[in-house]
């Protein structure tokens, strides 16, 4: 579904040139739970950044669902993360003046999604990602853990083919983390969306049915830990 | 559902987008409630500024209009031909010369005409009656009593004393004069001048009338006596150097004169040229008939410039009001630019982008107009209920403006709308920079930003 085919990226630090990723090379299947784990510094999040089109790579290629992504327009680019990719990101980064409902129906709003359709989507996605009774309240009025789950809603309620998360715990205590980890799971098992998430957090990692570990830019393991 | 087409994309927006967008911006408007309270109040300000500088202006122009049909030009005149180019030289060579004739042909037709001569003079008093010896050049006027009433306001605005008969060697002067000179009614003055045909000439008169005029041109530089007594003394020979008409006017000045000219042409009164001369009378010369933009042209002139300078203030009130909501958007963008980003990240195009920040500047315009226009509408009711006293500052000011200290605004509801639909769209417009800058910026750059 997705192909990373030898992916440099290079990017300005201040005076400093940081080599991002040096030759990485990545397939991910339909229906994957993939953590790309390292350090800070190794490039995971570049990697993701470059999967979810919101970076384009130096040099190599990288593929969704068959089509190349190289050398697309930023306009395609657009279309593209409209269409297929959710994202979720360690600050949750909903609008805060934004009830969850808004913040969720937002995405498809923009699509041109019928309002009945909108409304009928995003309450479901809200029930199952726990959040009934709160779609009035704005993030503020949300725990962390709450806003994440607001997060997830806005990263599928337009099923996309993919969602990368960025260290989605990290901002989370463990027991709150672990919770959505286990929504995105069974979200995961459910519907079949692919998730890829970067994490240096081991509990994120013993979650993974497919671990791949980033170092210094390169691939260092790639392995599945457990079967679905 | 509805759904819009976006020509420069071919994007499909929907209803439900762009009102999401509406949505979303409106809200961010409570986002930094101060700071929108501080930018909407320097546009609701400059607003009011606006339509009440407008509006004194408006007032100006209109004042000055009424004043100058009320006491100079009338709503039009019949002139010899090039008179008005020389007028202030006063020639009393350029004249209508058969003035019962044109006169009539008005009358007959309903105009009420009145006949003057126009004329420079030195107006001399002595000490005993005066306080001391003086003299002063003034504009005189010899006018017909009764018609010239029924044309200017002069004799209105008599304060003392009566207004002129025919045949009396009596004078009205302006009460501005009266008090420097220290005249009172019934005081002698004596007036040199030259005849039509340039011998000097000596008048004995006495002030029979003080008036007061809103118009202090006329006020600080007119006198006024009997047009038989100008005609006898200046040997004009029934001769005048014009005849203004007073015709119905939707606002001063705007009068129609297709009836003069029917009324002249009845009565075969040819405006190319005067009518036959009659024994002993001056030679035949071409009359022209004068409208009142015409007479006024040079005063036009003015008042333009006077807008070029209202231009500049307005100018400035503009830049003061963008570059507050400059501020204000570029403060909102640059501290929304992980959110920005995240929009992008998601999927949300630019031009949505852009449209949600120009909702939102275009929301802190419309708020900030429609308060500026409710300020604009009292500060305007208060201007014409009122109007602000300019008397002390121009008591002693040389100007060119007709109104004499208290100006009075005007309602004028197409330049207050035309303020409120600006500074909206303006406001708008100003989001666009700082968003373009953020756009230019990779959207993973967007994201790391605290």
């Amino acid at each position: 579904m997705i192909t990373v085919t030898d992916v440099h990226k290079e990017y300005i630090d201040g005076e400093t040139h940081v080599r991002a990723l040096r030759g990485v090379s990545l397939e991910i299947d339909e229906a994957e739970f993939l953590s790309i784990a390292g350090p800070s510094g190794s490039g995971k999040t570049t990697l993701l950044n470059i999967i979810g089109c919101i970076d384009t790579a130096d040099s190599g290629s990288v593929e969704i669902d068959g089509a190349p992504v190289n050398g697309s327009s930023k306009r395609s680019l657009v279309e593209i993360r409209r269409a297929k990719i959710g994202f979720v990101f360690q600050n949750f980064n909903l609008i805060p003046v934004l009830t969850a409902y808004e913040n969720v129906a937002m995405a498809l709003a923009l699509m041109g999604t019928p309002e009945s359709e909108i409304r009928e989507r995003t309450m479901k996605l809200l029930r199952e990602v726990g959040l009934s009774g709160m779609e009035d309240r704005r993030p503020a009025k949300l725990s962390g853990g709450q806003q994440q789950r607001v997060a997830v809603a806005r990263a599928l309620v337009k099923d996309p083919i993919i969602v990368l998360a960025d260290e989605p715990t990290a901002n989370l205590d463990s027991e709150t983390g672990e919770s959505i980890l286990k929504l995105m799971e069974d979200i995961n098992r459910k519907r079949g969306t692919t998730f890829v998430f970067s994490t240096h957090d081991q509990m994120v990692m013993d979650y993974a049915y497919r671990l791949c570990r980033l170092h210094d830019g390169l691939i260092e393991s790639d392995e599945v830990r457990r079967s679905a | 559902m509805t759904v819009f087409k976006s020509s420069r994309t071919g994007h499909h927006r929907t209803y439900a987008g762009l009102r999401m967008l509406a949505v979303l911006a409106a809200k961010n408007l409570t986002r930094y409630r101060r700071r929108t309270l501080i930018t909407v109040s320097a546009i609701a300000f400059g607003v009011a500024i606006f339509i009440g500088m407008a509006s004194m202006l408006d007032g100006l122009i209109a004042e000055g209009d009424r004043n100058l049909v009320r006491y100079e030009t009338a709503s039009a005149a019949i002139t010899g031909t090039g008179y008005w180019d020389e007028r202030e030289q006063y020639p009393l060579d350029i004249t209508v010369a058969d003035v019962d004739a044109v006169v009539s042909a008005l009358e007959d037709g309903d105009i009420a005409a009145a006949p003057r001569v126009g004329f420079r003079g030195e107006l001399i008093v002595h000490y005993d009656p005066y306080p001391e010896d003086g003299s002063v050049h003034l504009n005189m006027y010899g006018i017909d009593p009764e018609r010239d009433a029924r044309v200017f306001h002069l004799a209105d605005a008599l304060i003392e004393g009566q207004f002129l008969d025919p045949g009396e060697h009596g004078i009205l002067i302006s009460a501005w004069l009266a008090e420097r000179l220290g005249a009172e009614v019934g005081y002698p003055v004596t007036i040199t001048t030259r005849t039509r045909d340039g011998f000097h000439q000596i008048l004995d008169m006495d002030i029979v009338g003080i008036y007061e005029t809103p118009n202090p041109t006329v006020d600080r530089s007119a006198i006024y006596m009997p047009l038989d007594i100008a005609d006898f003394y200046l040997e004009m020979r029934g001769a005048v150097t014009a005849i203004h008409l007073a015709l119905p006017e939707p606002v001063p000045g705007a009068a129609d004169l297709q009836p003069v000219r029917a009324a002249l042409e009845r009565a075969g009164v040819n405006l190319t040229e005067s009518p036959a001369a009659g024994d002993g009378g001056p030679q035949s010369s071409a009359i022209e008939l004068l409208s009142f933009d015409e007479m006024t042209a040079e005063f036009a002139a003015a008042m333009e410039l006077q807008d070029a300078a209202f231009a500049v203030v307005l100018l400035l009130l503009g830049v003061i009001a963008v570059v507050g909501i400059s501020n204000t958007m570029l403060m909102a963008v640059l501290e929304r630019e992980r959110e920005i980003g995240m929009m992008r990240a998601l999927g949300m195009r630019n031009g949505e982008i852009r449209s949600m920040f120009v909702f939102e500047s275009a929301g802190i315009g419309l708020i900030g107009a429609a308060i500026g226009l409710l300020l604009g509408a009292a500060l305007v009711w208060y201007l014409t209920a009122h109007g602000i006293d300019y008397s002390a500052v121009l008591a002693d000011v040389e100007m060119d403006f007709r109104f004499d200290g208290v100006l009075y605004g005007v309602w004028s509801p197409r330049t207050m709308i035309t303020a409120a639909v600006g500074a909206a769209v303006l406001a708008g417009a100003v989001a666009l920079l700082p968003v373009r800058r953020i756009l230019r910026r990779g959207i993973s750059d967007s994201l790391r930003q605290h």
